[in-house]
């Protein structure tokens, strides 16, 4: 995180005042879908630029520290070696951006982080992920212990008790959702909530950063996500300080698109190292 | 693993993040063309017709200039052989069932379905517009457009008994059209029945493909048919026997006006330049472009425009990611243009948006009415109550609240002002090609002699005729200007004689003075007329119908003295009263409320008066036509300037008599005169905004020349006579359908 968020005096006006145009924002959504393809080496290289973006994630209930250990390889050689070569990529340092897991398995990534000699931060979701309905003093408490186990970045679940009664409160970050919901990250809700990090920028010069979270699986989504905040925001956004991407299972999609483009084939299921 | 053919780019792109090019491959396009050995001529009856001895013209990709095909130049014996082709086959089109009809329709945007990459492709190529909009617009507009009008003729039975096809359609393209703007008029056209001969500027080759995909579906191959020529051949075209009727095509949409208001001027104005310079121009085939290129004389156009307007002392903002070299033109935003310069004044060329600033509403609806022009606008605001208040008052054809562009077959588009009186698509658009079923078809006659400067200048003198000899009292004498009994000012009157030969009675001789003092009375009446509810209306024409009953044997006797024999007269006066009763009882307003496919919420299709509408009465039957033109005209809130039947104008002025005491002043103005002579006042009047003309075939001819001054809408009867005691020609639909015009509202909803 480059400069955090120092904040402003709340003025609920700034809240009340926003209007949604809800069906200019959905055709909006579906422009940017369909106006801005990216092909060939563009392609190749916008989905790299993605992987830089990836907080890589595994928030399962059966996490061990054998799947984490796997997950923080992965984050740490996110493409095969050959392909990122044949791009003549592969001094670039490509990682993921982050590793993002439970509070419990933090130290299992940390741990393996420094084995493979990798210093991307661990992020962990914290105070009572997903749903937020503990007590504060636990959900405090939770942070706290994730910190000590040596996590840098803390996705926090907002009150949305407190949201829902119009008591809000500010971040160095949004993101769309736990990734938990039913509906996770939309283009129509990153619209909204894109314009806001815009208008709070023109108000007070501060950059809040932007984490869609949840359902972005393939190499084509993510294209529009970053073509999206190049539009809405333009390219001091691009940048991991400011933009990621909460996935899992995108990663694979992107290495399978890029060992497309460099070799014209589909890639067999082994072809690709899993994570 | 095979061999690596990524190219040495992706470095450094990793590190700009730019967009690439994503370019659409044209080779189908041209694939297309070299079957037609890169020669189109014109798509007659279903084949292709390229005649020798024709001038041709190179049909060029206007981004990068090169020569795509050769295209002929028509001739007059072209557009006749298309018009016989169309007519042969409205021989049969017009007879079939809705139902077949609907059928052919729906093949027909089958064919665009599985053709539809070629039509994208060739259209793009040939105009430069960005493939994105034609893929995704235009492409599918036009096959729902199809669809909705093979549906409309299924239904045509029913839904539009008493209405008959009209007949061949000319269609006359500008230099510049997608052919969105085409299937708008063919689809409806096609529907009730009629036929198409389309003429299209050589060098168009889109219409061409569509005419012959039309034509390869088989039985019907003559129903479109497309003619490439240049612009000269239209007055051919619109006098070739058996064309019914010319429509003539918008062309592109050009520039915009953009009135923000002042406490958001600042912040509206930044977002807008933020926005501006995140778009993308460039070859229209790319992708990931959002604007073309529409070729070197729009470059020109806009670059002229925005220069002057600098000069005369205008800010100029231009951004987007926009390649330097010819024809593209960046996005421009033109503000503080003061306000009486002269670019204030003329139209924003493409891609140009002129933004000035407003106080309050009131005068945002001032600013924007006060444009010739009226086709569409639309209103953002989030007060829902302040932006319908803009939207009602607004005179364009459509209004979109919180949106903008949205188009739906089943909504109809068109304008007012100078924007056109014609309709396309809904409801609208199909009566737009039908006539009341029995009517004469038009003849394509146009008198040489008729001489536009001279017809109706001079009013013959008039002399005295000796004593008035009519029922007694006498009407007042006098024009009926403004509610009241105004002399001349002229100061001269005209005998009117009987149907014995005998002096009937004297009656003012009105002038252009008395014209311009009827028509401004009539303007003062109109807010207070067009805001009255439908019930006051209706109770108006009623207290009307009452005083016409009780004044009965007055205007029988007047029409006695005219030759009627006083049984028929008494029955006509009845007829009248009932006309009045009639259309009273019909002012309930007429507007419904459309569904479309593209958003949800409402699009409300209002019926809104003209405004002044000018009514020359025919000279037969001088009580039953003058009251039925006159109800109509009044239940849909129109007020009127009228000028009654030269033969008798007396009868209309025993009707002003009770018009003086129940209605408001100005809603209906009568001026007696030289009816030629006031019909020319009327025509050459700007500030009419339509005319209805039951006259002879020269005065027809006259006031469609004179009407095109302000493109006002007309109806004239080409000195056809017209059955008014019956049903449908003295009280049908049809004037219903010519006393309002229409506006689509659009009412998009989400939380």
């Amino acid at each position: 995180m480059s400069t955090h968020n120092q904040g402003t005096e709340l003025d609920l006006s700034w809240i009340s005042k926003i209007q949604v145009n809800h069906p200019a924002v959905l055709r909006r959504a579906g422009q940017i879908q369909a106006r801005r393809p990216v092909k060939k080496e563009w392609q190749a290289a916008w989905l790299l630029k993605a992987v830089t973006f990836i907080d890589l994630t595994t928030l399962s209930g059966d996490d061990t520290s054998c799947n984490v250990q796997r997950l923080c390889y992965k984050a740490k050689y996110p493409i095969r070696e050959d392909l990122l070569k044949a791009l003549n990529m592969h001094d670039k340092g490509i990682t993921t951006a982050a590793v993002c897991v439970y509070p419990a398995r933090v130290c299992d990534a940390v741990k393996a982080l420094k084995a493979v000699g990798c210093d991307i931060p661990v992020a962990s979701v914290a105070t009572g992920f997903p749903a937020g309905q503990t007590h504060l003093k636990t959900r405090l408490e939770e942070i706290r212990l994730a910190v000590e186990d040596g996590a840098t970045e803390i996705d926090v679940v907002i009150s949305r008790t407190l949201v829902l009664t119009g008591q809000w409160e500010g971040s160095d970050f949004i993101k769309t959702s736990t990734g938990k919901e039913t509906v996770n990250a939309t283009f129509p809700v990153a619209i909204v909530m894109l314009r806001a990090i815009r208008d709070f920028f023109w108000k007070t010069g501060n950059k809040v950063g932007f984490k869609p979270a949840g359902g972005i699986r393939s190499a084509k989504d993510s294209l529009a996500w970053l073509s999206l905040v190049k539009e809405e925001l333009g390219d001091e956004w691009l940048k991991p300080e400011l933009f990621r991407i909460g996935a899992s299972t995108l990663l694979s999609d992107i290495e399978r698109q890029i060992y497309h483009h460099v070799t014209g084939r589909y890639a067999a299921y082994h072809d690709l190292p899993m994570s | 693993m095979a061999a690596t053919r990524a190219g040495p780019r992706a470095r450094e792109i990793f590190t700009t993040l730019e967009y690439g090019p994503a370019p659409e491959s044209h080779a189908c396009a041209l694939a297309w063309l070299d079957t037609q050995d890169r020669l189109l001529g014109h798509y007659v009856n279903g084949k292709w017709s390229k005649p020798e001895h024709r001038n041709s013209v190179p049909c060029q990709d206007p981004i990068t200039g090169e020569n795509l095909a050769s295209c002929l130049q028509g001739q007059a014996q072209d557009v006749a052989a298309a018009v016989e082709a169309a007519r042969t086959a409205f021989e049969s089109w017009s007879k079939l069932p809705g139902a077949v009809r609907a059928q052919h329709l729906t093949r027909l945007a089958k064919v665009i379905q599985k053709h539809q990459r070629l039509l994208w492709t060739l259209e793009s190529l040939v105009t430069g517009r960005a493939v994105r909009e034609v893929r995704d617009g235009d492409v599918q507009l036009a096959q729902q457009l199809l669809h909705y009008h093979a549906v409309q003729a299924h239904t045509q039975e029913q839904a539009l008994a008493g209405w008959e096809p009209m007949g061949v359609i000319g269609l006359i393209l500008p230099s510049t059209f997608s052919f969105l703007e085409m299937m708008w008029r063919i689809c409806p056209a096609l529907a009730v029945g009629c036929t198409v001969v389309a003429l299209v500027p050589p060098a168009s080759p889109t219409p061409l493909l569509l005419a012959q995909l039309a034509g390869e579906l088989g039985p019907f191959p003559g129903i479109i048919n497309v003619i490439s020529g240049p612009a000269s051949l239209g007055p051919v075209l619109a006098s070739q026997p058996g064309v019914q009727k010319v429509a003539f095509c918008g062309a592109l949409e050009g520039g915009l006006r953009l009135l923000v208001q002042e406490s958001v001027w600042e912040e509206t104005m930044r977002r807008l330049q933020a926005r501006m310079a995140r778009l993308r121009s460039g070859r229209g085939l790319d992708g990931a472009v959002d604007m073309g290129a529409r070729g070197a004389a729009a470059r020109d156009l806009a670059q002229r425009y925005v220069r002057e307007a600098q000069s005369q002392g205008a800010q100029v903002f231009q951004a987007g990611d926009v390649p330097l070299d010819s024809p593209f033109y960046p996005p421009t935003l033109v503000s503080d243009l003061p306000p009486a310069s002269p670019c204030a004044q003329a139209e924003v060329p493409w891609p140009v948006v002129v933004a000035s600033p407003f106080r309050t509403a009131k005068e945002a609806l001032a600013l924007a009415n006060g444009t010739p022009r009226g086709s569409s606008a639309s209103v953002w605001s989030e007060r829902l109550g302040q932006a319908l208040e803009l939207g009602y008052g607004l005179r364009v054809g459509t209004v979109w609240i919180n949106s903008h562009g949205l188009r739906d077959p089943a909504v109809p588009i068109g304008g007012c002002k100078e924007s056109g009186s014609s309709w396309h698509g809904g409801p609208d658009g199909l009566y737009e090609y039908l006539r009341p079923s029995g009517t004469p078809a038009r003849l394509s006659y146009l008198s040489k002699n008729l001489n536009y400067d001279t017809f109706g200048l001079a009013v013959p003198s008039t002399l005295p005729a000796g004593p008035e000899t009519g029922p007694t009292p006498a009407p007042p004498y006098g024009l009926f200007v403004g509610g009241r009994f105004q002399a001349p000012g002229a100061r001269s009157s005209r005998p009117i004689q009987d149907a014995f030969g005998n002096l009937h009675g004297y009656v003012a001789e009105g002038g252009a003075k008395d014209i311009r003092g009827a028509v401004e009375a009539a303007h003062q009446a109109t807010s207070g007329w067009a805001g009255q509810s439908p019930g006051a209306r209706t109770a108006l024409l009623w207290a009307l119908a009452a005083a016409l009953e009780r004044r009965e044997s007055t205007l029988a006797s007047r029409l006695e003295r005219q030759g009627v024999e006083l049984k028929a007269a008494k029955a006509e006066v009845e007829l009248s009263v009932r006309r009045l009763r009639t259309w009273g009882a019909q002012a309930e307003a007429e507007g419904q409320t459309l569904q479309v496919a593209a958003l949800r919420g409402p699009v409300l299709r209002l019926r809104e008066p003209l405004g002044v509408l000018a009514i020359v009465c025919p000279d037969e039957r001088p009580l039953l036509a003058f009251v039925s033109l006159l109800a109509p005209a009044l239940a849909h809130g129109n007020t009127v300037v009228m000028v009654p039947s030269g033969a008798c104008p007396l009868l209309a002025l025993e009707v002003c008599q009770d018009m003086a005491t129940l209605f408001p002043a100005g809603l209906v103005n009568v001026v007696t005169g030289d009816r030629d002579h006031l019909t020319r006042c009327l025509a050459l009047h700007q500030d009419v905004q339509a005319l209805w003309y039951f006259g002879s075939a020269q005065g027809s001819q006259f006031v469609e020349w004179a009407s095109a001054g302000n493109l006002k809408p007309v109806w004239v009867s080409r000195g056809l006579p017209r059955a008014w005691e019956q049903e449908a020609e003295g009280a049908g639909p049809e004037l219903g359908l010519r006393a309002a015009r229409t506006k689509a509202l659009w009412l998009p909803m989400g939380d």
